[in-house]
């Protein structure tokens, strides 16, 4: 769990660009998605995620916009900007050739 | 909201030192989470209790928390750290370039100051006014000097009259500031044991308040060259994200300055005198953080007695 955290904290900002590039989301819904998606895999803790947000925000990578919902209630949804697509390329190019370095001397056989 | 869940949010407020804006933003995404997280808990069969219970545990300490949220905004932009700075470099400027002797010049600047220091104050205190703030507090305390040439009953009278006045307004705009973040109080007193530094070290011949124009003439670089390394701290502060750095930096500046104070004052400045000054810039760290301790343990009594 503690090596899972470890690999999570370098890549915290990765997770959450990707995960406001597919549609924008608001906090509570992004816990949820991550952890949907990843199978159970990451859980991000949720005292950590809106500083996360904040800085994110804060960088010029994601804005978040109050929308209100019909039941009256509003909700903070954050978009990814174009500096943060921008980004978000570069990392994903970025984790391909890790991912490919990685298996070359993990699985040198699949690779 | 129940009444655990409002004592998380109040506890995280208390400990964000934000401007208003942010903090009411942070603060109305915070709950929503909350909420939808405690309806969750409670349709899979939770009580409240229990719900808002595991919603706290899953959001952790509520200092903690706030000191990340903290740390997510508190760094200023360049801009803001040069905006912060300029008071200290139009102060440096008054006397690098001799405009102290040119009442035109201390007009424009005194205008500027006031200025910028009310629109700040006015338009929700960011973070680059508290230094404009210190600066605009400074004529009011000073003007209290030329009340002293006043014929003798006059000058009594003139001081008793206007000092509390003067003390009073500088208090409560500290106050104010206080309830912001003490370290900008800090951050807005700094100056003062620099300036009466220098005051005590262009006096004529150890008779206060009687100064010598030619010594001035001969300090002003050194005085512009304090005022400028107040300049560099301000901004460095700006930038900084944590609080335990931005203390050290504004204890570490104040000595550092201080002691150029000291060593361009070639003995004008006595050992008595420079410990008092460096017991002042505790002071101005220390009463501050010690006032806040107490305005927020008056502010969450009365919750804390809501809430039994």
């Amino acid at each position: 769990m503690a090596q899972r955290l470890e690999l999570m904290k370098g890549s915290s900002e990765s997770l959450l660009l990707c995960l406001i590039s597919q549609q924008p989301m608001y906090g509570y819904q992004i816990i949820k998605e991550l952890e949907k998606k990843s199978q159970g895999y990451f859980k991000f803790k949720e005292g950590t995620l809106y500083p996360a947000l904040h800085r994110l925000e804060k960088a010029g990578l994601i804005e978040g916009k109050w929308q209100m919902l019909p039941s009256g209630r509003q909700r903070r949804y954050y978009y990814l900007t174009d500096k943060g697509y921008r980004l978000l390329a570069v990392k994903r190019s970025q984790w391909q050739d890790f991912l490919i370095a990685m298996n070359l001397i993990i699985q040198p056989a699949s690779a | 909201m129940i009444a655990v869940l409002s004592q998380y949010l109040d506890s995280v407020r208390e400990n964000l030192r934000l401007d208003l804006v942010s903090e009411r933003e942070v603060i109305d995404e915070l709950q929503t989470h909350i909420e939808d997280e405690f309806q969750e808990m409670r349709e899979a069969g939770l009580s409240e209790e229990e719900a808002a219970n595991a919603c706290i545990k899953l959001l952790g300490s509520a200092k903690l928390v706030a000191r990340r949220i903290y740390e997510a905004h508190s760094q200023g932009t360049w801009k803001q750290a040069l905006l912060a700075s300029m008071p200290h470099l139009l102060f440096a400027l008054l006397f690098v370039l001799n405009w102290w002797q040119g009442i035109g010049w201390l007009a424009v600047i005194l205008v500027l100051v006031l200025g910028t220091a009310i629109y700040g104050w006015w338009h929700g205190k960011p973070v680059w006014l508290f230094p404009w703030l210190g600066y605009s507090l400074l004529p009011v305390v000073m003007a209290v000097l030329p009340l002293l040439y006043l014929p003798k009953v006059w000058s009594w009278v003139a001081v008793l009259v206007y000092l509390p006045l003067a003390l009073w307004l500088v208090l409560t705009v500290t106050v104010q500031v206080i309830k912001r973040d003490w370290l900008y109080s800090a951050l807005m007193l700094l100056p003062i044991p620099i300036i009466i530094g220098w005051l005590l070290s262009v006096d004529k011949e150890g008779k206060f308040l009687e100064f010598s124009l030619e010594h001035i003439r001969y300090l002003a670089p050194w005085i512009g060259l304090s005022f400028s390394t107040l300049a560099l701290t301000v901004a460095a502060f700006i930038r900084l994200r944590q609080r335990w750095l931005r203390v050290i930096l504004l204890l570490i500046s104040g000595f550092l300055v201080l002691t150029m104070v000291a060593f361009y004052a070639e003995g004008s400045l006595g050992l008595p005198a420079f410990l008092v000054l460096a017991l002042v810039i505790v002071g101005c760290l220390l009463i501050p953080a010690l006032m806040e301790r107490r305005i927020r343990g008056g502010k969450q009594q009365p919750r804390a007695e809501d809430a039994t």
